[in-house]
């Protein structure tokens, strides 16, 4: 059994296909994802015209290079057209048009508001008015009748990448589990291996136990792989301990090989088990929140989401990795993952048969 | 290799062989659906003996051997390989036999000597990797992978695999199918050399020269029935006419008065080139051929070439089912 189990192992890494699907496809991912930084707001190029040789706008424009993000430029003369242009050509967010009011002394302010992510958006176009009130406050003396600050508190805010990590290392799983072992199994029958296999006294149960043990094996080493490359890239995974982590990764590696095996038994000819095979964990990897967070989607998208495997199993795996919880706490996430692997284990039993090979 | 030492001649009597058989098959038949693959078929396999299954690409052969092999459950009828019941003593069957698949491979992603070492581990019996490398020069390919060999030694490499367990009896289906004329012959060394240790051989081929050349005994195999089983050479001694004459003239030879010499059979002409090209099949040549002779002297006709040849398996496959062995139509693996 050792020596069956070494051969499955050494079949499994030196399958360029398998571990493309256990390391290459996942590491794509978190590289991708690490490249753009969700997490910063950025800066806000603002142009503004006015006339510094007044005081209130001199005041105004002040007060404007004070906000951190804003780049100010000031541009006397500008119009509106003029304005636009820059937009386009020198790649400027916004625009504030300063020109004189009445009464004398005054002045009217426009926002040209080019920032088109909707967040950034709002964010910039409040910040401008908050600055403009400011100096209305300042500038006619005004009491303070109701101070404001702001103090940032160190409570753990999960990162983008932080989500993300934990999801990807679940889609790695599962297109390793289910993509791998289908097209493994499918290429062992079409090139007679397991029949030439089924003709030797080897037990039948046997060959297969191995072939699964070796993939959940690989799968453990992709899994702690994975983990150390979140963690030089910023995501630190292993809060609660590693063995919570890794015991979910088994369960749900389990339920995917199951899958493969049942794909592998149920399509005939390679071609067609790898599209079938991609066909179950496209949607799945998308819909099941490794990329975002589930609670996005229509709600009865959501109700669907919640049969499939993938999903519990990143929950359980984000919690124990990024919220600190205990295996133990993950009951429910845990009750429908050992479900599904009951259930596709009895149904792979019966649809990838040994002796049709 | 040992082909000297172990000369596949008709000195062994095919009855002597069935004395201590080592497989016997009653009836057996396998049907799939209503397409019929096997009619039901007898025959006894003796200890030592090359048994041969020939017969064309459809016949029945591969179903037959897969069988015996416990790979393929029968449809009906019996055997016995070892003694062991085909349907409920396969483990202890697989145990004892080697097996070599026609339409199979081994792990890409593992060395000959890995694969060799894993296969061995499936026995409660097996010989050293290297020693079974050695036999079949590969010793030196130890660590290449199947992909990395060439068609004959990759095929040397499926036999020296079904003999990780020394069997006792090993099956090879159709070892040497779209090997070039060297290698082929090199495997057939290698076959009886199996032999000469000690096993018993079941081998199925649609080259009649490799039945030939290898076979002890020959069973005739065509769409799912044995037409004939016999040493090759009592096959051919069947044949009514064994001898094929051909003779080529300067003019055309009347076909009727040869065809009313005694002991000619089937004449024809065929008019080329290089002149006219006479055959015949005879009962026994010399008489037929100084007749012949006389009838071109009196007609001052010139001969100009003149060959006989004695009949083969395919002759005998031929006169048996009226087509060729390398003409039948190629639709193995229809199970």
């Amino acid at each position: 059994m050792g020596m069956l189990l070494g051969a499955s192992i050494k079949m499994v890494v030196r399958d360029r296909q398998s571990l493309f699907w256990a390391l290459i496809f996942p590491l794509i991912f978190l590289g991708i994802f690490r490249m753009f930084s969700f997490d910063d707001l950025g800066e806000t190029g603002l142009l503004v015209a006015a006339d510094v040789s007044s005081p209130v706008e001199a005041a105004l424009v002040s007060a404007l290079q004070d906000v951190d993000y804003l780049n100010v430029e000031v541009r006397v003369g500008l119009d509106e057209v003029a304005a636009l242009v820059a937009f386009e050509e020198e790649g400027f967010d916004a625009a504030l048009l300063v020109t004189p009011g009445e009464p004398l002394e005054s002045v009217d302010t426009l926002l040209l508001n080019a920032v088109n992510d909707p967040i950034g958006h709002t964010v910039t176009e409040a910040a401008i008015a908050s600055v403009v009130d400011d100096v209305n406050a300042v500038l006619v003396n005004a009491p303070r009748v109701i101070s404001f600050e702001a103090r940032a508190v160190d409570v753990e805010v999960e990162s983008y990448f932080e989500f993300l990590a934990p999801g990807i290392i679940g889609m790695g799983l599962m297109t390793f589990g289910v993509i791998g072992l289908a097209a493994s199994l499918s290429r062992y029958r079409e090139e007679g291996v397991l029949r030439r296999v089924r003709a030797t006294p080897l037990a039948p149960w046997k060959f297969s136990a191995s072939v699964v043990v070796a993939h959940l094996l690989v799968g453990v080493a992709q899994v702690v792989v994975l983990i150390g490359i979140a963690y030089v890239l910023g995501a630190d995974l292993v809060n609660s301990g590693l063995p919570g982590f890794l015991l979910v990764s088994l369960l749900g590696t389990f339920v995917f090989l199951n899958l493969g095996a049942i794909v592998a038994g149920r399509v005939q000819g390679r071609g067609a088990v790898e599209s079938m095979a991609n066909g179950i964990t496209m949607p799945m990897m998308f819909l099941s929140g490794s990329f975002f967070p589930t609670s996005g989607l229509p709600q009865p998208v959501q109700w669907f989401v919640e049969l499939l495997p993938l999903t519990h199993m990143l929950r359980a795996l984000r919690s124990i990795g990024l919220d600190h919880q205990q295996l133990w706490e993950q009951g429910p996430e845990l009750a429908v993952l050992v479900a599904w692997a009951v259930g596709t284990f009895l149904l792979a039993r019966v649809t990838f048969r040994f002796q049709d090979a | 290799m040992t082909s000297s030492e172990t000369p596949a001649d008709d000195s062994i009597d095919p009855m002597a062989m069935s004395d201590d058989p080592v497989i016997r098959v009653d009836g057996l038949t396998k049907h799939y659906g209503d397409l019929v693959a096997l009619r039901p078929v007898r025959f006894k396999v003796g200890r030592g003996e090359v048994f041969g299954l020939l017969g064309p690409n459809g016949a029945g052969k591969t179903t037959l051997v897969e069988m015996l092999e416990g790979l393929i459950e029968p449809s009906g009828g019996a055997a016995a390989v070892l003694d062991l019941d085909i349907r409920h003593q396969r483990d202890e069957l697989k145990q004892r036999i080697g097996v070599q698949l026609q339409a199979s491979s081994y792990h890409r992603y593992l060395t000959l000597l890995e694969i060799l070492e894993l296969f061995g581990s499936f026995y409660r019996r097996s010989v050293d990797p290297m020693e079974l490398l050695e036999r079949v020069r590969l010793d030196d390919r130890a660590g290449s992978r199947i992909g990395q060999l060439s068609g004959g030694m990759a095929q040397r490499f499926s036999i020296v695999a079904a003999l990780v367990n020394e069997p006792e009896i090993v099956f090879f289906d159709e070892p040497t199918a779209g090997l070039d004329p060297d290698a082929r012959r090199d495997l057939w060394d290698l076959v009886l050399d199996v032999r000469a240790r000690g096993a018993t051989v079941v081998l199925t081929t649609h080259y009649m020269e490799e039945a030939e050349s290898l076979c002890d005994r020959v069973a005739f195999l065509n769409a799912g029935e044995i037409v004939a089983l016999d040493t090759p050479r009592a096959l051919v001694r069947t044949l009514d006419s064994p001898y094929r004459v051909e003779l080529v003239t300067s003019e055309a030879l009347d076909e009727h008065v040869i065809a009313a010499f005694d002991g000619t059979r089937d004449v024809s002409t065929e008019q080329r080139a290089d002149g006219y090209v006479l055959r015949l099949n005879a009962e026994h040549s010399p008489d037929v051929l100084r007749r012949v002779e006389a009838l071109a002297a009196e007609r001052g006709v010139q001969v100009l070439d003149l060959t006989v040849r004695a009949a083969t398996l395919e002759d005998v496959f031929l006169s048996l089912t009226g087509q060729t062995l390398s003409a039948a139509p190629d639709c193995e693996g229809v199970a």
